[in-house]
């Protein structure tokens, strides 16, 4: 199938004010913009929509590439008033796990507003990539965020694919498409393990890592690395699923599933975790939809939207998947939500499985947007992730991203409002966002 | 001294305090500095008269026809003491840092002194009333503005003008009592009990609470000085002595009735209560220099009621022992809190000379390095307010939790019960007050470089403030000797011998230690020094030993550089948390102006937006309901009776000439 | 109606029992264990672009470049280093090819032992995350570093061991310096990875510090990309003094 995941619109014939429209990429050099259409599902590519505009959600994407270091990755009005001050939380916090400030304006117990800043741990990785080979841009691509590393690897390759026209065989798409879930699975129960942990559920919080870190095993099991790492690029000597290994699959995954179905059943007869949970952080639908959210946050406030299902690539084009939706907004939703997606990854699993393509049969890629560059898209765990790739005489010669935590970081910062400060940690760990893939 | 001697000067004392006004006219250090000599002269009277119990100095015959006197007796020789205490430090004060304010201060300061003293050394009723007026107008006059303050229903002065003659009125009502009851306006003993008895009992609470500034009256407390410019002198008078005026003419009374029936000492005991906890929130919660120490004094005087309370209880159930000890506390509080109040409220003029403002928020230090006998002076003073060992305000808290403690020996439930809520909210009140005084010592006094100096003589403030530092600590860790001391006022209030609560602890020599009960509890403040300071002598020598390994590093700020001005915690964010707990009780609201559509700017540019927490004393709206009320009402009579029409006017006099003709006639 | 009491007597103990028995093949896999060459294994220049990162050299095999991609095992190597590769010298890791070394109790100096507990403090410089989480995940039940006496901080202040993961930035040198600064002595400084070993990947990038070792003293390197949980539960323990000894031909 050639659909291409977009439609092709001119910049004078596209009203990207209409409501429900989001925007969903805009490239470095002006040429394409890509955006949502949340009431149709579809999704329009618009050619030369002239120069980024240098507020609202472009900007927080383009700050991650230019040279200013810290930058703000949301802009939340000024608060001013009595007492108000500045409280500076980070860079190192362990709380946070990473390295990323906050500043949160505070008359003391409630957030009035909270500034994310992120490029502290900027890897330069786009200005390490020109002139690369596919493979070798491939190694820092997957290290962008390391349990993202099938979603990044998955669409650069897709992109590059487009670019050059490439054919490749469908078990190669298979067996990104299984990567890519198998992470996603990872990562929501790792996002719920550490909610449980943020709201001292010492018991539920230890099962719930003890199953993720099975995952990770099986992870390194079957494709020799825990984190993927080189089992998706070209030319590497990546772990490929023969039929004996496609056989022991399954009883994992059946185990898998039903020890957390049960472990999720006591998490919900937990009244404590769910009332710390419910009514926090809350992101309206309209909110959502305007900051240029997406993922399982914004499907938790109520936006059918997910990339395998209204932009697919094969292998998804072939797969039967549920779209999981809540839309209250606030962190239960997005707990839920993740539930809703872990379980769904679980079918998707099996369906792969089953649905294995035979030896030889190759795959079409989507039309190139130029000639000598591709874009792509895949649901990352964290949401939708764009790349727009420039390829030149096989080298990599440009790369655009749009990751999901610099679409997010803004619905963070909007959800955090008039929170108390006892309930960040359920905020930041509901969003499921890196800082690693803020910046270039 | 002999008795004449003592006398003379007493009665030289009160002159030379009035003396101060009409010397300040010409003079204003000239006035100042005669109320120094005057309150020290009067100090030197109070203390000879606390020794050998009595001191009269001249007698007249009124214009009623009873005899008045100016006398010290046991009572009244204490209040004096303290009250002159007061007044020579904030005489002090004056002469140095009074150089700005109106002409009318120093006059109106000077007849405020004159009238408290008066009315503390006057035996009969007549002349005590005249003392207490002339305080409420002198007073008045000492914080008087000009105009009321905007977005004020009425100004601060006139508030405190208000409640002040609110004040008289009741207190005329309990000496019209007391003048039936005994046939005279001479101060003496009315046994009998009856409703006459009750009726000077609840207008003297009511007078005197208002005055003291007791719930629900502690608007006339912090109003005037948290919203008014009264200037550091007047604010100490204020809070300090005209507080201690209050108490005085509600000791002075009940100690000329009758043993009290159970409810009276439960009425006292719960209002004292309801002040103790009302004002250490609020205290808490204030950002103002002076506000939060006005909030301050309301718990303290909350507080002598409490005590106060406590032993009218005991009196009513019997228990000798109790009853002395409680009366010794509530003695205690009081000049421990007058001195301590002196000082931080010194401090806070201090503070507001050098950074020009009142604002907690705004300040970063306000003294330098080298004032440090002021700034231990005014650490000595927050940490005694916040009941810190070994100073006064720790031994004073102690007696009087440990009077509540022993609650259980009154025999009916309810009253065990009354005293076991005061307990908890004297427990709560002294967590709070902790939370303030903190608050005040950290964002206040605490020295940082960014502190100006002082400007003028700092040498003499720093004198004042230190000698009254020294004055809190020798009164917390000398208490038992002072409750010696005291013994003559406990037992002139009580109009009967009292033993004193000092006794023995093991190998704790003989007096060292106050006895709380018999057998209850027991207290050694000469002793917590001792141990405080080997306590610190052992943290010293391991700070000393370990100077050599030790390295000094910025606060870790995770990983940010160390924090700015504005990147700290607030003085108002280390209260919030308690302004958000609180908030049914405190009517905590956040109010937001200017509010953009959502907190995110809608990609356009960004308008700051404002959010202030506020909190509220829900007395004050009954007591601006009350005003609004009776605004309307007097508007609504005046308009219906005047409206300003003629013929309504010769309608009046008609109808009255007629009544007249009518009324003539009948009758002739 | 289930409790969370039953459902965690039905898991049973999961934890592993590490160092007191060695690593299994489930909890190390292929990529969790340095490369080393084959005895066959080619060698000369022509290996050299058999690894993007540079860590075969002719006579050499640099485990602290190594980024675990795999490119080399078709070239003569396969992963069969041990798991305690944690060194407390970086040229240590420097092998030479033909003959690496073994590891013995003998061959290096001890570091000034912690004993009972130890405080540990995780410091992220530059990492893809992948590091963080094999650091959290010693906190799992499957590891469990608290039986082994090691907590994780919140504050550097209260930490004897310095955790550094990711590739040094320009924006986390004051950071890191502060960081360092604040920890009282004793102290220790683990290097956890390729990134801040020799940079990893990313070592020919712009204005990065491709080596901690410049920035603050290293007490202990622990390579791999990522080094698994166990991988750094060694380089902790060996920063203690108490890593597991074993002799791996």
């Amino acid at each position: 199938m050639t659909r291409a995941p977009w439609t092709l619109v001119e910049a004078d014939r596209f009203d990207a004010g209409r409501a429900d429209r989001a925007l969903a990429y805009w490239s470095p050099d002006g040429r394409f913009a890509l955006y949502n259409d949340y009431r149709t599902g579809q999704s329009f590519l618009v050619s030369d929509p002239g120069p980024i505009p240098d507020q609202g959600p472009p900007s927080w994407w383009a700050r991650g590439a230019g040279p200013a270091r810290p930058f703000s990755l949301a802009d939340p009005a000024p608060v001013e008033g009595y007492g108000v001050f500045t409280f500076p939380y980070g860079p190192v916090s362990l709380g946070v796990a990473e390295s990323g400030r906050f500043d949160l304006r505070t008359y003391g117990e409630r957030i009035l507003a909270v500034t994310p800043i992120g490029g502290f741990k900027s890897r330069r990785l786009r200005a390490g990539l020109a002139g690369l080979s596919l493979a070798d841009a491939g190694l820092r691509i997957e290290r962008t965020v390391g349990n993202f590393a099938a979603a990044h690897v998955a669409a650069f390759l897709a992109a590059a694919e487009s670019a050059v026209g490439a054919e490749v065989p469908l078990e190669e798409l298979w067996v990104r498409a299984f990567a890519q879930e198998l992470q996603r699975i990872y990562n929501h129960l790792h996002v719920i393990a550490r909610i449980a942990e943020a709201a001292n559920q010492n018991v539920g919080s230890a099962q719930a890592h003890a199953l993720a870190e099975e995952m990770v095993r099986f992870q390194g099991r079957v494709f020799g690395h825990r984190w993927l790492f080189g089992a998706l690029l070209p030319g590497g000597p990546a772990r490929r699923l023969g039929s004996e290994d496609r056989r022991a699959i399954p009883g994992f995954l059946t185990g898998h599933e039903q020890a957390f179905d049960r472990l999720w059943s006591l998490f919900l007869e937990s009244r404590t975790f769910i009332d710390r949970i419910q009514a926090t952080a809350p992101v309206p639908r309209d909110r959502a939809v305007r900051l240029g959210g997406v993922g399982p946050t914004l499907r938790a406030s109520g936006v059918a939207w997910d990339d395998r299902l209204r932009v697919p690539h094969a292998p998804y084009t072939d797969l039967f998947l549920t779209l999981p939706q809540e839309s209250a907004g606030d962190a239960l939703a997005r707990v839920l939500v993740r539930v809703q997606e872990i379980r769904a990854s679980f079918s998707l699993l099996e369906q792969l499985l089953e649905r294995w393509p035979s030896n030889g049969a190759v795959g079409t890629p989507d039309p190139p947007i130029a000639p000598g560059r591709g874009l792509a898209r895949v649901e990352a765990p964290s949401g939708d992730l764009v790349y727009d790739v420039t390829v030149r005489a096989g080298r990599v010669d440009q790369v655009g991203v749009r990751t999901a935590s610099q679409a997010n970081f803004p619905l963070l910062a909007e959800g955090l409002r008039d929170q108390v400060f006892t309930d960040f940690h359920f905020a930041y760990e509901s969003f499921g966002l890196v800082f690693a893939e803020t910046d270039g | 001294m002999s008795v004449d001697l003592a006398g003379a000067l007493l009665t030289a004392a009160i002159a030379g305090l009035f003396a101060g006004a009409p010397l300040a006219v010409v003079r204003r250090s000239a006035g100042y500095a005669t109320t120094l000599v005057a309150s020290l002269l009067l100090l030197v009277v109070a203390a000879d008269a606390l020794r050998v119990g009595s001191v009269t100095g001249v007698a007249w015959t009124g214009p009623l026809g009873d005899p008045e006197s100016l006398s010290l007796d046991g009572l009244s020789a204490f209040f004096a003491l303290a009250a002159s205490v007061v007044w020579a430090g904030t005489s002090a004060y004056s002469l140095a840092y009074d150089t700005r304010s109106s002409p009318l201060l120093p006059i109106c300061y000077a007849v405020t002194l004159g009238a408290i003293a008066l009315l503390v050394a006057a035996t009969n009723w007549f002349l005590f009333l005249v003392g207490w007026e002339t305080m409420t107008l002198a007073s008045y006059g000492m914080i008087l503005q000009a105009r009321g303050r905007p977005g004020r229903v009425f100004s601060a002065s006139f508030v405190f003008l208000a409640f002040g003659e609110a004040s008289t009125l009741f207190v005329i009502v309990a000496v019209a009592g007391l003048r039936v009851g005994t046939g005279s306006f001479v101060q003496l003993p009315y046994l009998a009990t009856g409703a006459v008895a009750t009726l000077v009992f609840v207008a003297a609470l009511i007078g005197f609470g208002l005055k003291m500034g007791v719930a629900p009256f502690h608007m006339s407390e912090w109003l005037p000085i948290a919203h008014s410019s009264a200037p550091s002198n007047a604010s100490a008078v204020l809070s300090a002595t005209l507080t201690l005026a209050g108490a005085y003419g509600l000791f002075r009374v009940l100690s000329l009735l009758a043993a009290p029936p159970l409810w009276w000492g439960a009425l006292v005991l719960g209002i004292g209560a309801v002040s103790v906890l009302l004002g250490a929130l609020f205290a808490a919660v204030s950002e103002h220099t002076k506000g939060l120490p006005a909030y301050s004094t309301i718990e303290n005087n909350g507080l002598i009621l409490v005590a106060l309370g406590s032993a009218l209880l005991a009196q009513a159930e019997g228990l000798t022992a109790l009853y002395a000890f409680a009366l010794f506390a509530a003695f205690y509080q009081a000049i421990a809190h007058a001195v301590a109040k002196t000082a931080l409220f010194l401090s806070a003029g201090y503070v507001e000379h050098s950074t020009g403002t009142f604002d907690l928020g705004a300040i970063e230090g306000g003294f330098k390095r080298t004032d440090g006998a002021a700034y231990a002076g005014s650490v000595a003073a927050t940490l005694s307010l916040a009941a810190a060992p070994p100073l006064a305000g720790f031994v004073s808290e102690w007696m009087i939790l440990e009077a509540l403690f022993q609650s259980y020996r009154f025999r009916p439930e309810w009253v065990q019960f009354v005293g076991l809520l005061a307990g908890a909210a004297v427990a709560l009140a002294a967590g709070l007050i902790l939370v303030a005084m903190t608050k005040y010592l950290g964002f206040s006094l605490l020295w940082s470089p960014a502190s100006r100096g002082p400007q003028g003589r700092s040498a003499l403030l720093g004198g004042v403030l230190g000698a009254l530092g020294a004055v809190i600590l020798g009164l917390g860790v000398a208490a038992p000797w002072v409750l010696e001391m005291l013994a003559p006022t406990v037992s002139a209030f009580a109009r009967a011998p009292i033993a004193v609560p000092v006794g023995q602890l093991l190998s704790v020599p003989n007096g060292w230690s106050i006895l709380s009960g018999a057998p209850f509890g027991i207290l050694s403040p000469p002793v917590v020094p001792i141990a405080l300071s080997i306590g610190a002598a052992v943290g010293a020598g391991y700070w000393l030993l370990g100077r050599a390994g030790r390295r000094r590093v910025p606060v870790w700020m995770a990983g940010s550089a160390p924090a700015r001005t504005d990147e700290t915690y607030t003085s108002f964010g280390f209260s919030s948390g308690i302004r958000i707990m609180m908030r049914s009780v405190l009517q905590t609201r956040e109010v937001r102006a200017s509010t953009p559509s959502g907190t995110t700017a809608e990609f356009a540019g960004a308008v700051p937006y404002s959010v202030d927490l506020e909190v509220l004393d829900v007395f004050k709206v009954f007591y601006d309901g009350l005003v609004s009320g009776g605004a309307r009402f007097s508007t609504a009579l005046k308009t219906a009776i005047m409206p300003g029409r003629p013929g309504r006017y010769l309608a009046y006099i008609l109808i009255v000439t007629l009544v007249v003709v009518i009324y003539t006639a009948a009758v002739g | 109606m289930s409790t969370w009491l039953e459902a965690s007597v039905r898991r049973g103990i999961l934890t592993t029992r590490y160092p007191a028995s060695a690593a299994t093949a489930d909890e190390v896999p292929a990529t969790g264990r340095g490369p080393r060459a084959r005895p066959g294994a080619s060698g000369g220049a022509a290996l050299a672009d058999a690894c993007p990162v540079g860590a075969i050299g002719p006579e050499t095999l640099d485990q602290g470049r190594c980024i675990r991609c795999a490119r080399c095992l078709p070239r003569g190597f396969d992963f069969s280093g041990p798991v305690e590769a944690s060194t407390t010298d970086r040229a240590a890791l420097l092998e030479p090819r033909a003959a690496p070394p073994l590891r013995t109790a003998d061959s290096e100096a001890p570091l000034r032992p912690f004993s009972r507990s130890l405080h540990v403090f995780l410091v992220d410089v530059g990492s893809c995350n992948a590091c963080n989480l094999e650091v959290l995940a010693l906190a799992n039940p499957y590891y469990d570093s608290q039986r082994l006496g090691i907590f994780f901080t919140n504050s550097p202040r209260h930490a004897d061991v310095l955790l550094v993961v990711g590739v040094p930035t320009p924006e986390m040198a004051e950071p890191l310096r502060r960081a360092f600064e604040a920890l009282p002595g004793p102290k220790a400084v683990v290097a956890v990875g390729a990134c801040p070993i020799s940079g990893g990947v990313f070592r020919g990038n712009p204005d990065l510090t491709p080596s901690l070792a410049d920035l603050v003293p290293v007490d202990v390197f622990v390579p791999g990309c990522p080094p698994t949980p166990l991988g750094v539960l060694d380089g902790i323990l060996r920063a203690a003094g108490r890593a597991r000894r074993e002799a791996v031909p």
